[in-house]
């Protein structure tokens, strides 16, 4: 009885370094954010904060800005999620039919990119993009084609998504890989004996059994997708014409060069909103039946 | 002796000196104990020359504190997009640097968050800065209400000393011009070349005009544009565009004049085809691999130039494409914090104009000193693009400085890129500028 309780206690111990943390970095900054959504605070101003009730969304719900930039997160989540979670699955897939060691070599080789920090790759992506001297199109050129990779409107988009494909398809391919390692290998012995081919093994077992890892793989992709930022600075700063600027770096803008800091805490709760609806879908969609 | 002229390798010292970004903490904690140890009054400096030009700066600092030994400047440097916030957030929190480097345009927000104390105060006899020794639009550049709204640019007193309510909130240490850089084996290969055959720069429109058409061909381009801000600022102006009225209440970016400098840039893209469509970041590169023969571009970037040992480069002064001579430009001014106690604020105005004094040895790392009488020295004049750059000053225009310049800056340049790549008319482009901007300044004046 004693003990039982002591070993209670002894959890909310082990938890309490990172509650400190949680509560002091996360929750605390989260509730003042909400708090500061409700008021009028322009640094610049000498004015005091200034209560304002709902002001800020209002604003922002007839801010063009704002709606240029949810559209634009949400283009870059609509081509991003669904291609980085196939391509993870499809190379982690491909990594487990090799044998034994070489598949360390291919999992770490696949997984590198994720390792260098995004000013690096932001870099090396802007050089690569460049659309007249960049190695792309340098290389392009001896078919005679030139790609405004993010000197257009139309381009720069897409070209983040690839860039951002070899950024981040390691993480969720090393995830899927544990998942495909966790199936027991007993199911592909049954179904082969039952005549299933690989496709049919790939569709009736394969997936079926990697639909929690999926599930779990795809709400954080979107989470993170919707929090894009990285790369869109590094290598468009929104542009051209703000068409890459996405809703983190609006906020960003608003807070850190214009100094808005009500409005700014505004956008980042309506951003909460939108992830949270969006990360629920998947559930919904995905969940087992 | 020789022991006392090296200084000594204390932890602290060596601390101050390697400046790297992450002492940041370390730093504040040793300005924390300022005026303990040894009774040495420590000041921060933070600016944000990361580049080569930091290096020029910390041996400046050093020099001034082996000859100061009573003051300690600890300086620290970091990358001017995230210098501003920080230095800003620190203002907030009564925890800025005691000096601080303001390049021209961020002056009136800092002024009207009261962070900076105004320095005409301190320009007595006593002081080694006489103000005369800065051209009239260096140091009016300067200038700020304390409510943070610059005198504009357009509306020129023409006497410094008569600035009625405003404020000098700072230093000018150089200025930055604008400039012309063109690619002397270009020229010579495409025969725009003087009567001995030496590479002629143009010096205005007509000769512009006839120089690009020469210097284009395939797979080589007359003209492009790396910076489009500076650019098309300068020929707004050079064409006689307004952009505030003189009171800065609204915004007039939509005019005749600044639409047809606008017409101008685009045609150099879309009509003759002498310049590349805009480029996103990179069409420097274009100009540093010897692929474009002119480019507009500021005296910072001569040190990169520089190190490309196989460009043959010059520097000239921007032709004058419009009905008066104009050329965008910026400073680096010295700048205190506003509470100084009266220790701290007779060494850091010790500091700035030991720095001032000296700005020759700044101008080393491509930089053009603010002051006159530096200029006119033949150390100077030897330094030839920084020389050729500087003919320009008499009739440089810093763009106006306003607290909320940021959100000016994504209008202006917003607009000018749609125009620049034919998405909208240069008409419909400033006038939707112009309409945003007022909405800003609007909400700017009734909180």
């Amino acid at each position: 009885m004693k003990r039982s309780r002591l070993q209670a206690y002894s959890g909310y111990l082990f938890a309490l370094p990172y509650l400190l943390l949680f509560g002091g970095f996360v929750a605390l900054p989260l509730l003042y954010g909400l708090t500061l959504s409700f008021f009028r605070w322009e640094m610049l101003s000498v004015r005091p904060p200034q209560f304002v009730g709902f002001a800020n969304f209002q604003e922002a719900l007839h801010d063009p800005y704002f709606w240029q930039s949810l559209g634009a997160t949400l283009k870059f989540v609509a081509m991003a999620v669904l291609p980085t979670v196939c391509v993870a699955l499809l190379v982690a897939v491909g990594i487990e039919s090799v044998p034994g060691k070489r598949q360390g070599f291919y999992r770490a080789a696949f997984y590198v990119p994720t390792v260098v920090t995004i000013s690096v790759a932001g870099l090396l992506w802007r050089w690569f993009y460049n659309s007249e001297f960049g190695l792309f199109n340098v290389y392009l050129s001896g078919v005679g084609v030139k790609v405004p990779w993010i000197t257009d409107a139309r381009w720069a988009m897409p070209s983040l998504v690839i860039m951002t494909l070899w950024w981040t398809m390691g993480g969720p391919m090393v995830v899927l890989l544990a998942g495909l390692k966790s199936i027991s290998p007993v199911y592909y012995e049954a179904s082969a004996l039952d005549g299933a081919t690989p496709r049919q093994q790939f569709w009736y077992v394969t997936l079926p059994l990697l639909r929690p890892i999926l599930l779990f793989v795809i709400v954080l992709n979107v989470i993170g997708a919707f929090q894009v930022f990285g790369q869109v600075y590094m290598i468009t700063r929104g542009g051209p014409e703000l068409s890459t600027r996405t809703l983190v770096q609006y906020i960003y803008e608003t807070a850190f060069n214009n100094y808005r800091m009500g409005y700014a805490a505004a956008l980042s709760w309506l951003l909460f909103l939108v992830i949270a609806l969006f990360s629920v879908l998947p559930f919904r969609l995905l969940r087992e039946r | 002796m020789d022991k006392d002229s090296i200084p000594r390798l204390t932890r602290r010292r060596f601390l101050a000196q390697a400046a790297l970004p992450p002492l940041a903490a370390a730093g504040t904690l040793l300005a924390g104990c300022r005026g303990g140890i040894g009774q040495k009054t420590v000041l921060r400096y933070w600016n944000g020359f990361t580049g080569p030009d930091g290096r020029t700066m910390l041996r400046m600092v050093q020099h001034f504190n082996a000859a100061n030994p009573d003051v300690q400047v600890v300086m620290q440097r970091m990358d001017w997009a995230t210098y501003y916030n920080k230095l800003f957030v620190a203002g907030l929190g009564g925890r800025a640097p005691e000096l601080f480097v303001l390049q021209t345009l961020s002056i009136a927000r800092f002024a009207r968050a009261h962070f900076v104390r105004p320095v005409d105060d301190l320009l007595t006899k006593k002081s080694d800065i006489d103000v005369q020794d800065f051209d009239t639009n260096v140091w009016q550049a300067v200038s700020a209400k304390s409510s943070g709204q610059n005198k504009s640019a357009e509306t020129k007193t023409g006497d410094p000393s008569q600035t009625g309510d405003m404020k000098h909130y700072g230093i000018p240490l150089d200025i930055w011009p604008l400039g012309m850089y063109y690619n002397r084996k270009l020229f010579r290969e495409a025969g725009v070349v003087d009567a001995k055959g030496d590479p002629k720069p143009p010096t205005n429109r007509e000769e512009f005009m006839d120089a690009l058409q020469k210097l284009t061909k395939a797979g080589q381009w007359g003209f492009v544009f790396t910076n489009l801000e500076s650019n098309v600022y300068t020929m707004m102006q050079q064409f006689g565009g307004a952009f505030f009225t003189p009171d800065n209440s609204r915004c007039l970016l939509h005019n005749p004049q600044n639409v047809a400098a606008l017409q101008f840039c685009i045609d150099l893209i879309s009509k003759y085809h002498y310049a590349p469509p805009p480029e996103n970041f990179d069409a420097w590169i274009g100009f540093r691999q010897g692929k474009i023969a002119i480019a507009f571009e500021g005296i910072y970037m001569l040190a990169d130039l520089q190190k490309q040992q196989d460009l043959d480069f010059a520097g000239a002064p921007i032709p004058q494409i419009g009905e008066r001579r104009a050329v965008w430009a910026g400073s680096h001014n010295l700048c205190m914090r506003a509470d100084l106690k009266e220790r701290e604020l007779e060494a850091s105005w010790r500091f700035v104009q030991f720095l001032s004094r000296n700005s020759l040895d700044w101008a080393d790392g491509g930089q053009v000193p603010a002051r006159r009488s530096l200029r006119a020295t033949p150390r100077f004049a030897a330094m030839s693009v920084q020389s050729a750059f500087a003919r320009q000053i008499p009739y440089l225009t810093y763009q106006l400085s306003i607290p909320f310049v940021f959100e000016y800056q994504t209008e202006f340049n917003l607009a000018i890129e749609a125009a620049l790549r034919g998405h909208l008319t240069p008409d419909e482009a400033l006038a939707a500028a112009q309409d945003k901007i007022n909405q800003i300044l609007q909400r700017e004046a009734n909180p």
